[in-house]
């Protein structure tokens, strides 16, 4: 089975774009990564964007800036057999911090239920999940050296042994989120096969570095 | 080719072994006690199933003293080669509580990499490492992960290692959701209230079927087939339709290529919360479709272990195998409606070398699914 790129999808702290399509838009001023639900970039209404945690919102913005750019439509009500792998070198970290804080100086009596759901690394790939409607296989891993490549395999294998039809792949490092979408479909335009994604992702460091080896394929390909 | 395994162990509220988690559940006895470690006067509850002798916000964080104990205790040699997969949900988050309550240390310490690398020294494993979290089917999930790797070829020797541990950390923010029951959790009971949080770690040898025989291990079973799905809909509460577990547990049986009716018992994973028990019954009677199969819950006996809880409950499920019997479900008094008939109170016998459904289900809407053969 070929194992293919649909699209990619991607946030920093100075704005956020898609590969493909070559969406690239800079964050204007007093817009960051709190507005992107404001910015057109979600099919349907995101609601309570705000009382995400900052690990969810960049994880839902570069979902769907990378469905988007695969032309996979959406929509909570109507769920699609999609899973979705997430790596981070921090995982639920901050979110950690915030609750027990928060917990700390409440006295140790009082502690809020809207922190603590966020203080599992899979947290926001569950938020990814309802607001996309996905219902495919969903975990969180990460790698002694902080290494994304492994996820593409992991990925492959779900693909491969039937256990969902497509998958999203994708990596956080502080502001940068880059989401993948891949399947093993024959249908429709590929961007890339996984083996070209991956030798890139494996071989370069830093999601911007990565973008612009991604953009270069896109040249070399003579993808419009 | 099949994934089998060659070796487990766990350490549980009930001691080390397996062993001890199985007698204390034939005896139909709780684990789940009192509360020392921290003050638990503004919770909603004061029960859970700690493991004894471990020592809170010590040098060492809970999980890491668990791993060592369990490590400790093998005769078997673990192979260097292996791929290790850490399962967990919080890992050392008692460094985290140390440094915040304190105001010393670091707390990116309690980063599951720096757990990883941890367990990586101990076991020795050099075939790389991964941490696997997918909320309470974390080691679960890693299992299912094993056993693909191994299908597809990719490893023939993967070690599971999973672990979670009471902190005030997830008990208080358990106790937010208003998810603890006030006494030790009642599975699938009418009168049912809520979770027992409980520690456990636990390990799992996957190894290739012709590795295993090349180098004459002992196999105790396959993990056949998996399946894992999301549901969509809820972050800390399962749908009520159960049509996630519903797809989990059928891609499980479609993985194993065998259908609902060569399944003899269900290990399931009946926390003891109102939603999730009466889920798992609505998904066992699509699944079964009018055949009763024995189910049971072993967390009224050691608590809710969460990252842990799927590895600890192959192993029970593994011994039920052997020993054609399926633990009662402790706590139970009387048994809600939809479950009357499925669950009971007394050990049940089953069929010699009956075929096992492990499910498990977690905050997200995550399910997981295992077949063991």
């Amino acid at each position: 089975m070929m194992i293919s790129v649909r699209g990619i999808g991607w946030v920093t702290s100075t704005g956020y774009g898609s590969v493909r399509l070559g969406l690239q838009h800079q964050f204007a001023q007093g817009e960051g990564i709190h507005s992107l639900a404001k910015l057109g970039i979600f099919s349907q209404p995101f609601k309570n964007f705000g009382r995400l945690d900052g690990m969810s919102r960049k994880t839902v913005s570069a979902v769907a800036l990378a469905l988007q750019d695969a032309g996979v439509e959406y929509s909570s009500a109507c769920k699609q057999d999609i899973g979705i792998i997430g790596t981070s070198r921090e995982g639920s970290l901050k979110s950690d911090i915030d609750y027990f804080k928060d917990y700390v100086e409440n006295g140790r009596t009082l502690s809020r239920a809207n922190l603590f759901i966020y203080t599992l690394p899979s947290s926001a790939l569950g938020e990814a999940a309802i607001h996309f409607g996905l219902i495919g296989p969903l975990l969180y891993a990460t790698a002694l050296d902080g290494s994304f490549a492994e996820f593409f395999d992991m990925s492959v294998e779900m693909i491969v042994a039937g256990e969902t039809g497509r998958m999203l792949v994708g990596n956080i490092v502080e502001d940068e989120a880059l989401y993948f979408v891949i399947d093993g479909k024959q249908e429709g335009n590929a961007f890339c096969s996984l083996i070209e994604a991956r030798s890139i992702v494996e071989s370069t460091h830093g999601i911007p570095e990565i973008l612009r080896q991604l953009s270069i394929l896109k040249i070399k390909k003579g993808i419009a | 080719m099949r994934a089998v395994i060659v070796e487990t162990d766990i350490l549980t509220p009930f001691g080390p072994g397996i062993d001890a988690c199985w007698d204390g559940l034939l005896a139909n006895r709780t684990a789940i006690s009192r509360l020392t470690r921290f003050s638990t006067k503004a919770l909603f509850s004061d029960y859970a199933g700690t493991i004894p002798g471990l020592t809170y916000h010590g040098e060492m964080s809970l999980v890491m003293q668990m791993i060592s104990q369990l490590f400790a205790r093998t005769g078997t040699k673990i192979p260097t080669d292996a791929k290790l997969l850490l399962a967990t949900t919080k890992g050392e988050i008692d460094l985290l509580e140390k440094s915040i309550i304190t105001g010393t240390g670091d707390g990116a310490e309690s980063s599951l990499s720096n757990l990883l690398k941890k367990v990586i020294n101990l076991t020795g494993t050099t075939g790389g490492g991964l941490v696997v979290s997918a909320a309470c089917t974390s080691s679960s999930a890693a299992a299912a992960r094993a056993a693909a790797t191994i299908r597809s070829g990719h490893a023939d020797c993967v070690l599971v290692v999973a672990c979670d541990c009471v902190s005030e950390f997830v008990f208080s923010g358990f106790s937010s959701l208003m998810a603890l029951d006030k006494v030790p959790a009642r599975p699938f009971d009418k009168n049912r209230a809520g979770l027992s949080v409980g520690e456990a770690a636990a390990y799992l040898l996957v190894m290739s079927e012709e590795r295993a025989l090349r180098e004459k291990r002992p196999i105790t079973g396959e993990i056949a087939g998996w399946g894992m799905s999301d549901d969509a809909n809820h972050m800390t509460g399962p749908s009520r339709e159960s049509e996630g577990l519903v797809r989990a547990i059928n891609a499980a049986l479609d993985s194993a290529g065998i259908s609902a009716d060569r399944v003899g018992f269900v290990s399931a994973h009946g926390t003891g919360t109102p939603y999730n028990d009466a889920m798992e019954m609505r998904a066992f009677r699509a699944v079964f479709r009018g055949r009763n199969v024995p189910v049971y819950s072993i967390k009224g006996g050691i608590g809710h272990t969460m990252g842990a809880a799927g590895l600890v409950e192959m192993a029970i499920a593994q011994r039920a195998r052997r020993e054609n019997v399926v633990p009662p479900t402790v706590n139970l008094k009387d048994a809600d409606d939809d479950a009357i008939a499925w669950v009971s109170d007394h050990r049940r016998v089953v069929e010699p070398n009956a075929i096992a459904l492990v499910t498990n289900a977690g905050f997200s809407g995550i399910n997981s699914a295992l077949v063991l053969a």
